[in-house]
């Protein structure tokens, strides 16, 4: 009896551990590339901002970052309208943020919780707004736009930004709300709640997390976005980080350093924002995407 | 009071959805509707409100010239390799961070944050690391031996690789995350009976581990296809679909069409083409879908 049980068990203890010696190095290896590759761009990014030009068109790269040249920020600043830049990115970014989250909150629940007619259609459409590409509508959105005075407006670019990310922020918030035990609601229900407040006071706490997950994805939309800034706006005063950006990309009068500077300035408020709130993001994305 | 609370319940709905409906209409619906009127037009980015009607002039044009035919290969090119490394790359770093070790909260945190970078700023620091003189790539080249000295994002031979390097090292943590969160859905006891039994590493993924990902992996592809096929800023900013076309997905070419030759009618024409790819890519994903799960409700 001891026999038969402890020869496989003896097998496979014997298997994990030289299997997880080899294992755990070669995982160890592994990480540690994948680490090396996925930050690599930035801390190059960062280097680069902190390097003098002189040295930067050498043939053997520097790799450290020179701190004594941190006066590049500062001549970033004062040399190019950046705070415009930015200002006009935080404007455009926490509009789309919080229209998107007014807009997605309700029709989320009425996926999640009511039965009725032309909900897979809806379900539908919003799954068919991921094809079609930015640069495609923002053709005719520029002729709409035109007729309703928001040409030349960061609000237009709000509006134009949240048609985006709203279709993505239901489906989260709508994973979210189908986690939420319908027993909470009956109870509300039963002491008079109308179902509006029930929305509002009942299910939106509940769901908080995952609002801020929603709020971060649409933030990281209207912050990133490029066509529509590009397009849609055309005074200097109303130019968004990402298009005052790419106007550096194949122009070669501005300093490298200097370009990089800003663009540390400008990726790394959303990746330090990002990861502070990375776990809600994640759970929220594949609360969405895994169920279907 | 019963009355009042059906007609409630009947017309609840229909309230709450009515804003994002008529909002998606607006900002999605009708753009789309121009759109596809427009490739039917001849249009001037000049005088947009004067459209001439020429029927379907604007596809037969397109697919006349081999020009067209190039740009849809690049795109399909792009697209396969984008679904193929990122999900490859995705499901190799997920089974990596699965497992538990030191450090593997702030591994899984510091993996995403290529995801979480502009594309804009992803642009121009690929931009330099590419650049043929100076960039770091070539000199970690010439450092492993290879003297092969490249133009990267200027060579007809390169710019796609050099793309494709830009946009997975962008991508793939998507894939990882999502993978990741699916691979806690598999069975400990089942990966444990497989590993008693004397199942391999790669036996237990594929008898244990596959099944349970598999959805979300089939749902992914789904999803970095759609986005392979849209994705603008990343290309155009790289490369703006050069050198000769070596880059030049449809988007890019929709864009250079209506902005660069100021043609609204063909770049429409182009657009109603990558929305009918998009279309037929994710009506097989369904019909593919619906035969898994038949097949798995026979068994």
């Amino acid at each position: 009896m001891s026999q038969t049980v402890s020869g496989p068990v003896l097998y496979v203890a014997a298997r994990s551990a030289t299997g997880s010696d080899w294992g755990n190095a070669a995982r160890l290896i592994g990480v540690f590339t994948l680490l090396a590759i996925a930050a690599f761009p930035f801390y190059w990014m960062f280097v680069t901002s902190l390097t003098p030009s002189a040295q930067l068109f050498s043939a053997r790269p520097n790799f450290i970052p020179n701190f004594g040249e941190i006066g590049t920020y500062s001549e970033s600043f004062t040399k190019i309208p950046v705070k415009t830049w930015l200002l006009n990115s935080l404007i455009v970014a926490s509009g789309t943020t919080f229209l998107s989250l007014a807009i997605a909150l309700f029709p989320a629940y009425a996926l999640s919780r009511f039965e009725f007619k032309g909900r897979g259609l809806l379900g539908v459409v919003m799954f068919a707004t991921q094809m079609l590409p930015e640069a495609m509508l923002v053709v005719p959105l520029y002729a709409i736009f035109g007729q309703l005075y928001l040409l030349n407006t960061l609000t237009g670019l709000i509006l134009a930004n949240t048609a985006f990310t709203v279709p993505v922020v239901v489906w989260i918030l709508k994973g979210a709300i189908d986690a939420v035990p319908l027993e909470i609601e009956e109870a509300a229900h039963i002491d008079g709640c109308s179902q509006f407040n029930i929305v509002r006071f009942v299910v939106l706490p509940l769901i908080a997390p995952t609002l801020a997950a929603a709020a971060v994805i649409a933030f990281f939309h209207g912050w990133n976005e490029y066509v529509f800034a590009q397009t849609l706006v055309s005074s200097e005063s109303l130019r968004t980080a990402s298009v005052g950006l790419a106007g550096f990309v194949g122009e070669l009068s501005t300093p490298i350093h200097t370009v990089m500077s800003i663009a540390v300035i400008y990726a790394v408020p959303a990746v330090v924002f990002y990861l502070m709130v990375q776990r809600y993001v994640v759970a929220g994305m594949t609360a969405g995407g895994v169920k279907g | 009071m019963a009355t009042d609370q059906r007609l409630a319940s009947r017309w609840t709905p229909y309230l709450f959805i009515a804003p994002v409906s008529l909002y998606l209409l607006l900002f999605q619906g009708l753009p789309l509707a121009q759109e596809l009127f427009l490739s039917f037009t001849s249009t001037s980015l000049l005088s947009p409100s004067q459209h001439v009607f020429v029927g379907i002039d604007n596809y037969r044009d397109l697919f006349s010239t081999s020009d067209f035919y190039n740009t849809l290969w690049i795109t399909g090119l792009y697209t396969v390799a984008c679904v193929v490394l990122a999900i490859g790359i995705g499901l190799a770093a997920a089974l990596m961070l699965d497992a538990p070790f030191t450090g593997r909260a702030v591994a899984r945190a510091l993996v995403t944050i290529p995801w979480a970078a502009p594309p804009v700023a992803v642009a121009l620091i690929f931009t330099w690391i590419f650049n043929a003189q100076y960039g770091v790539f070539n000199y970690a080249q010439r450092l492993l031996g290879i003297q092969a000295f490249e133009n990267w994002l200027d060579s007809p031979s390169h710019a796609l690789p050099a793309v494709l390097f830009t946009t997975i090292w962008q991508i793939f943590p998507f894939a990882s995350v999502v993978i990741l969160s699916a691979l806690q859905g598999v069975s400990t006891e089942l990966r444990e009976a497989a590993i008693i039994d004397g199942a391999g590493r790669i036996a237990v993924f594929r008898a244990v581990v596959w099944p349970t990902i598999r959805p979300s992996v089939l749902l992914l592809a789904l999803f970095v296809t759609i986005w392979s096929l849209r994705r603008f800023d990343l290309i155009w900013l790289l490369t703006q679909g050069g050198p000769i076309g070596a880059t030049n997905t449809l988007v890019v070419e929709l864009y250079r069409r209506a902005f660069v030759y100021r043609d609204l009618g063909l770049a429409a024409a182009v657009g109603m083409v990558g929305l009918a790819i998009a279309l037929i890519v994710t009506f097989f994903y369904f019909r593919l879908n619906q035969r898994a799960d038949a097949a798995a409700k026979g068994r």
